[in-house]
């Protein structure tokens, strides 16, 4: 059972994972954002390009043919118009043959033959004047027109007196009726050529309006998604390894590239696992063999005087054999206490979660560390305050955090340095806040933005693992908190643990990230 | 000039010292204990021992510079280490080093006194 083994020996790690821990983290959470970012419909990038360029390709076919169409009225028109002219002109000389009629008596045949000639040319061109100017029209055209030649036929034959007046009226209405047509067809012709002129301009200008629309639209598209996403790998960046969810109704390429970004979220989580796994085990091994260099000595002691008191029995005095005897005892005692030491540091370490006293963890790790402090004779001020909110965390871890970073102050201040431990409530009331703060040479700029990176440290090989501080982040991520960095070259560093102020434990690790609070080192 | 053995014991622990002098005082050895390196060391530029035993970790100075030590100002003597959990590496460091053998907490008596003759056959065939 190597979940029972790991908490009899954990050392001032607290709880150790449970192997299934390494899997996957937030498993279920995770799968289920897979899902709902696969299972949106599909709207690609590239159908929403092939639906924008489709648009503009009916947009501008649309526009031709109806110019098309325009010029195809045009030319109807000016092929009617010459046809009008010519009945305009039959009708004139049929009205001038008319009067040369009424005033010398002569020509009436050839008014009549030129009104015939007019209605032959609307019959010859019968389609073409219903086509322009409707039947109502040239029904009445043709109406007033064989009415006309009626009324020619009338006077020739003698009645001139009584239908003068109305040949002469009738003629009239005839020919104005004509030319308004015609001239009503040439207005329209002209307007139509002047628009068919203009179309292209305000097609173009459409166009051009439409095409910067959709431009925006689409880039505004891509580059949100591309904002958002980079977003969610800055927060990756800062180790909340929450997966993507979708933000929108649809899926395109995006949605892939989110997929592959909750996968190596995943992954990275799982690596920091193993790593945290390994960096306490490694832990584990220095604490066991604490342990047994601590058991030997009372075990050796028992042995050596068991022996003797055996072996030499008849050659000691009473007083020695009771000496002896009283070695024993108090060498078991002294073994016995050891491991219920042992015992004690293994059941604290089997809860996790607990509502916690941070001045009494905050005394309990400066004592640990103490001895180290004094032979670096290094000054450390404790200044906590005493009304503290509620913060709920796992004391031993929350410990080991304090003791890497008091550690880290350590090592890199000289002789007569300062350390300063403080707390105070950030100022929502939302974060306990503990700055632990060294007046040492601060932290160069170029390596602020490694110092959490699991492996790195600036201390000679062989004296940092280089976990401490990636180790200490993800304890502290894992209590909804976060740890800060200010540090001020020649002048000295100040490291904040915010620890979430929380009545209810079961919060903490399901919604843990406030964004936008926990930019860490930048 | 007495020709018992000359011992030097040095462990941080009382009852160590106090339990094998008295035992191996018995059986004719001449033994000195010390509780802390530095003591030893100091008694190690005084007087000459013929043989050193130690615990590998004591204080501030462990049983590694005491052999250091013994090896330096008289290479004869036979340096005994005791460690306190048999690891291999520290144990061929020691050997290493020159150390005549080593022996691992928890042992009897009877053991140390074992390794001792050895040591004690080994210094008169020298």
């Amino acid at each position: 059972m190597p979940d029972k083994k790991s908490r009899a020996t954990g050392p001032s790690l607290g709880s150790v994972l449970k192997s299934d821990d390494l899997a996957y983290p937030d498993g279920k959470f995770s799968a289920e954002m897979d899902r709902a970012l696969r299972e949106r419909p599909s709207f690609s990038i590239r159908s929403r390009l092939l639906l924008a360029f489709t648009l503009f390709f009916v947009l501008t076919l649309g526009i031709t043919l109806w110019t098309m169409e325009i010029l195809g009225d045009v030319h109807e028109k000016i092929l009617f118009l010459e046809v009008a002219d010519d009945f305009k002109v039959e009708l004139q000389q049929a009205r001038r043959f008319e009067k040369n009629f009424l005033l010398y008596g002569t020509n009436l045949d050839d008014a009549r033959q030129h009104a015939v000639r007019a209605q032959q040319l609307t019959a010859k061109h019968s389609g073409r004047f219903l086509r322009i100017i409707g039947k109502d029209s040239l029904v009445v055209m043709n109406d007033q027109l064989a009415q006309y030649i009626k009324l020619l036929d009338a006077i020739g034959h003698g009645d001139r007196k009584k239908y003068e007046s109305e040949l002469r009226q009738h003629g009239a209405k005839m020919l104005r009726l004509a030319q308004d047509f015609v001239e009503k067809e040439r207005k329209l012709v002209q307007s139509m050529l002047v628009l068919a002129r203009r179309v292209p301009f305000i097609f173009l200008a459409a166009l051009a309006i439409l095409m910067v629309v959709v431009g925006v639209f689409l880039a505004r598209q891509i580059i949100g998604v591309l904002t958002r996403l980079m977003e969610h790998t800055k927060r990756f960046a800062d180790g909340d390894f929450t997966p993507i969810p979708p933000a929108r109704k649809f899926r395109d390429e995006f949605s892939k590239l989110a997929l592959m970004l909750n996968h190596m979220v995943r992954e990275l989580d799982r690596h920091q696992r193993i790593l945290t796994e390994s960096h306490k085990l490694r832990a584990i091994g220095t604490l066991v063999a604490g342990v047994a260099h601590e058991l030997n000595n009372p075990l050796n002691n028992i042995m050596l005087t068991a022996s003797i008191f055996k072996d030499e029995y008849e050659s000691i005095d009473e007083d020695e054999r009771l000496e002896m005897l009283d070695d024993l005892v108090e060498q078991s005692e002294r073994a016995r206490k050891i491991v219920s030491n042992l015992l004690d540091f293994a059941r604290q370490s089997e809860t996790s979660i607990e509502p916690l006293d941070i001045r009494k963890i905050l005394d309990e790790t400066v004592a640990l560390v103490g001895n180290h402090i004094k032979v670096k004779k290094i000054k450390l001020v404790l200044d906590v305050s005493d009304n503290l909110p509620v913060v709920h965390g796992d004391r031993q871890l929350l410990s080991q955090v304090f003791m890497n970073l008091i550690i880290n102050a350590m090592d890199v201040l000289p002789e007569k340095g300062e350390i300063r431990i403080a707390t105070r409530v950030d100022g929502d009331g939302d974060y306990l806040v503990v700055d632990i703060s060294d007046n040492g040479p601060g932290i160069p700029e170029h390596i602020m933005g490694q110092i959490f990176d699991p492996f790195f440290t600036t201390k000679p090989s062989g004296k940092g693992t280089g976990l401490g501080l990636s180790v200490s982040r993800g304890i502290v991520r894992k209590l909804g908190g976060y740890i800060e960095v200010k540090s001020q070259l020649g002048k000295g560093t100040t490291f904040s643990v915010l620890l979430p102020v929380t009545s209810i434990p079961s919060e903490l690790s399901a919604n843990n990230s406030k964004r936008g609070k926990g930019t860490l080192v930048d | 000039m007495e020709d018992r053995l000359q011992i030097m014991l040095v462990d941080d622990e009382e009852i160590v010292g106090k339990r094998l002098k008295s035992s191996l005082e018995k059986e004719g050895y001449a033994i000195e204990f010390f509780l802390t390196g530095s003591e030893a060391l100091k008694r190690l530029d005084e007087k000459h021992f013929d043989i050193v035993v130690t615990d590998i970790r004591i204080d501030e100075i462990d049983g590694l510079e005491i052999l250091d030590a013994v090896m330096e100002n008289s290479p004869e003597t036979k340096t005994i280490m005791i460690t306190g959990y048999a690891t291999a590496e520290i144990a061929r460091e020691a050997l290493a080093k020159g150390a005549f053998d080593f022996i691992a907490k928890p042992f009897r008596p009877k053991d140390l006194r074992e390794v001792i003759i050895k040591a004690a056959r080994q210094i008169k065939r020298d």
